[in-house]
């Protein structure tokens, strides 16, 4: 007796613990159930398995995107070895984000091939007249419908293709259009001639609206060793008709000429500006882009859920019905059928919830839909344990033994069973939370998490409390513990 | 209130019951792997193929206007360049043509606003914190497929393993039937859904294929637990001493699947959308686990 008395101040203790917890650690609620955005993004890589060094590498590169775009309380996590989890709470619309990783941001400082300016000044311009063509297109949806643009339209990109000897082989025009594009941009670059100077001698990026129109420009400062290379490569273009490129992604983003008068020294002081008719979001993409570095990897976003707050909100609360009800009609039915026991269990499966919820905000466990539906199922499989014991408890009272008797062999029968169903979902959640997705590891979580702890609490806790309630003389009636009409069986 | 299953006389009732839900799930996933058109054993959702599922609610200060599916696509279709994809929208309106629920074929975040801006212009306005969106690509569906047949496949061998060696081989044996027996049915009845209501699964499905699996091998492990021991015990036959260890658990299983299926149903009652299918699964898998571990189960163990 003195042994179950410890126990029952332990059970008291660790429930005001839980309890402590609970109020001064509140539980982490997933973006299903506070809204926001999770977007996963896959990292590309042609031959061979992401290192932990790329992934690393692209982890910090990421996150020093993220920081610089200002995203309140983001949270970014790897997942498996070449996927990164980020998720941004609330209201934050995930397309701006979406634009700023998904590109690899390589910048390259190119000098032009001698004796192509004829060439460029072609290309340049039929990069012009494809722009406008995607300008007027998007622009202009509802004229699509209007045959006569349409064809005009048409003709136009006709011209064009027959100019640079190119076709697309894309059915849809907004494809078809982008393709062209990349197609000239390619042609572009490949007019100049790299340089060492790239996009890794940077130290810092920042923009400013220009002063004679509303456009902005990027401005860029050198390392020491990146300055003086660039003041080299200025200086020997200096005077010339050769350009110089600066090439983002393959895309030559600005060809600017250099002034005769730099030729004695290159143009110094460590800094320069990209003034390509930037708009104020596209200065700031880029801005953030080249303070962050370029990506070792490509990325590719592979998955977006989005879910509004109103919507969160009301997942907590169906899942709180749910979860309730669940457990009340879960109890009315033990207590129907076992009485005493019932209540007991009722007792032990309120204590099971407790212990529960403590540990998610202990280790912590991020609360979300599938890992509120592991808990509930994990209700389930508690009382299972209780079912077992008290069905030997019940079969020994019938057998005509002394209640603390049957109470005490019920447990130690039930013992192998119990332990044994309990280690095939464990297995389950293992694999699960092994091999599963983030969504999946939720439930695998909160159910194995929930498995573990009802072997505590119905072995021991319903123990505990039963042999609490049968040192009272008036609890000990063995009506109270098997329906009367069954009784005389 | 002693059970008094007579599982002996109907051993081969029974079994032939089994046989005919098996070859019922079989049909469906035959049926629906040549005869759909998804050509997949069950129609797979948007976690393994890509693709964009929108939820929104629309504002509307009372009662929402009736508003016909047909009649928004032929608007969207108006300001819209590619009509191929208009051609695969699928819109449905659901709570009183409040919510609007839609699919699409793979889209990035832009085009996927870009959508909602055109819907919102031609029934808004919309309650934009009501938003449920998920884009998945093709890529990933793909690796998710893999990712949840392997994990099937894993834990099932670790099942079968502990089995294996908790069990002797009969026994083993007869309690992987019952759990493939138990998968395939729950399966089969996908299938069927898929093909009927066109209900699709998703990566939720695996997870409920796993928990049954788990489940499964519970019940049946507690029952020949039963078995094992009374046949040490008792001096009854062989038989009479399987059907009556069977009638002894017949209440523990009844009340185990009764007190797990009891908050399933309030998640299917009160709970998210979301979760719904996840929790039919689940509660179909431990009706279908619950007689194949009282009834089919311990059957096969009869002698003749």
């Amino acid at each position: 007796m003195k042994r179950r008395q410890g126990w029952l101040f332990f059970i008291i203790f660790l429930l005001t613990l839980s309890v402590y917890l609970l109020i001064n650690y509140p539980l982490q609620l997933g973006l299903d159930l506070q809204g926001g955005s999770q977007l996963t993004l896959q990292i590309i890589k042609e031959e061979g398995n992401v290192t932990r060094d790329e992934l690393e590498a692209v982890n910090s590169v990421i996150d020093k995107r993220i920081n610089n775009l200002g995203v309140s309380e983001s949270n970014l996590q790897t997942l498996g070895g070449d996927q990164l989890i980020l998720e941004l709470p609330g209201e934050q619309n995930p397309l701006v984000a979406s634009r700023v990783l998904g590109k690899t941001a390589l910048l390259e400082f190119r000098t032009q091939k001698e004796g192509t300016s004829t060439d460029l000044k072609t290309l340049q311009l039929q990069r012009l007249s494809i722009k406008e063509l995607i300008r007027q297109y998007s622009f202009a949806e509802k004229s699509q419908n209007d045959d006569n643009f349409l064809k005009a339209f048409q003709d136009d990109l006709k011209d064009i293709e027959q100019e640079l000897n190119y076709s697309s082989s894309s059915s849809d025009l907004y494809e078809k259009l982008i393709e062209i594009k990349k197609y000239v941009d390619k042609e572009i670059t490949n007019l100049f001639i790299k340089t060492d100077l790239s996009g890794k001698d940077l130290i810092n990026a920042g923009r400013r609206q220009e002063q004679t129109n509303s456009n902005w420009e990027v401005l860029l400062t050198f390392s020491n060793s990146g300055g003086e290379k660039f003041s080299e490569i200025t200086k020997s273009i200096a005077g010339t008709n050769q350009l110089l490129a600066i090439i983002l992604d393959g895309e030559s983003i600005s060809e600017a000429s250099v002034g005769s008068q730099f030729a004695s020294t290159g143009i110094t002081g460590g800094s320069a500006t990209i003034s390509g008719n930037f708009s104020a979001e596209d200065a700031r993409e880029l801005e953030v882009q080249l303070k962050g570095g370029s990506l070792p990897l490509p990325i590719e976003i592979v998955e977006t859920n989005t879910i509004g707050a109103l919507l969160g909100s009301k997942n907590i609360l169906k899942s709180l019905y749910a979860a309730i009800s669940g457990l009340i009609f879960v109890g009315i039915f033990m207590i129907f059928n076992y009485r005493i026991l019932g209540f007991v269990s009722v007792l032990s499966l309120v204590l099971y919830g407790f212990f529960n919820l403590a540990l998610y905000s202990l280790i912590p466990v991020t609360l979300t839909l599938p890992g509120i539906s592991g808990l509930i199922l994990s209700i389930g499989m508690a009382v299972d344990a209780n079912i077992l014991i008290f069905e030997r408890i019940r079969e020994e009272l019938y057998d005509g033994n002394t209640l603390t008797r049957s109470i005490d062999s019920g447990f130690q029968r039930a013992n192998s069973s119990i332990v044994d169903g309990h280690i095939t979902t464990l297995l389950s959640c293992f694999v699960l939370f092994l091999l599963g997705t983030n969504f999946v590891k939720g439930f695998a979580a909160t159910l194995g998490i929930g498995v573990l702890i009802s072997l505590f609490t119905s072995l021991n806790c319903s123990r505990t409390i039963l042999r609490f309630f049968i040192t009272y003389q008036s609890l000990r009636q063995k009506n109270l513990y098997l329906p009367r009409n069954n009784f005389s069986n | 209130m002693k059970t008094n299953l007579e599982l002996i006389k109907n051993k081969k009732k029974i079994i032939s019951f089994s046989t005919v839900l098996i070859l019922l799930s079989l049909l469906g996933i035959l049926y629906s792997t040549f005869n759909t058109s998804y050509k997949k054993p069950i129609n797979l959702g948007m976690d393994f193929v890509g693709g964009n599922e929108l939820r929104i609610e629309r504002v509307c200060e009372e009662g929402c206007s009736n508003v016909s599916p047909d009649s928004v696509l032929e608007n969207l279709r108006e300001i819209s360049s590619n009509k191929n994809f208009i051609n695969n929208i699928k819109l449905q309106f659901q709570n009183n043509n409040k919510l609007i629920s839609i699919r699409t074929p793979y889209l990035s975040i832009e085009e996927s606003n870009k959508l909602i801006t055109n819907i919102d212009n031609i029934i808004g306005p919309l309650n934009y914190e009501s938003k449920d969106s998920r884009l998945i690509g093709p890529k990933l569906g793909k690796r998710l497929l893999t990712n949840c047949v392997t994990s099937l496949l894993v834990s099932l061998f670790a099942i079968s393993l502990y089995i294996t060696i908790r069990f002797d081989k009969k026994y083993a044996l007869f309690a992987l039937l019952a759990l493939f027996h138990d998968l395939l049915i729950v399966f089969g009845i996908f299938s069927w859904l898929g093909i009927i209501m066109s209900v699709e699964v998703n990566s939720l499905f695996a997870v409920s294929l796993l928990t049954i699996a788990g489940y499964s091998v519970n019940d049946t492990v507690v029952i020949f637990d039963r078995i094992r021991e009374n046949l040490k015990s008792k001096e009854e036959g062989y038989n009479e001493t399987i059907q009556l260890s069977v009638n002894e658990s017949f209440r523990r299983t009844t009340f185990t699947s009764i007190t797990t299926i009891i908050p399933l149903l309030s998640i299917i009652l009160f709970g998210s959308y979301s979760l719904f299918w996840f929790s039919l699964a689940l509660s179909l898998g431990i009706i279908v686990g619950s007689y194949s571990s009282i009834l089919l189960a311990p059957s096969l163990l009869l002698k003749d």
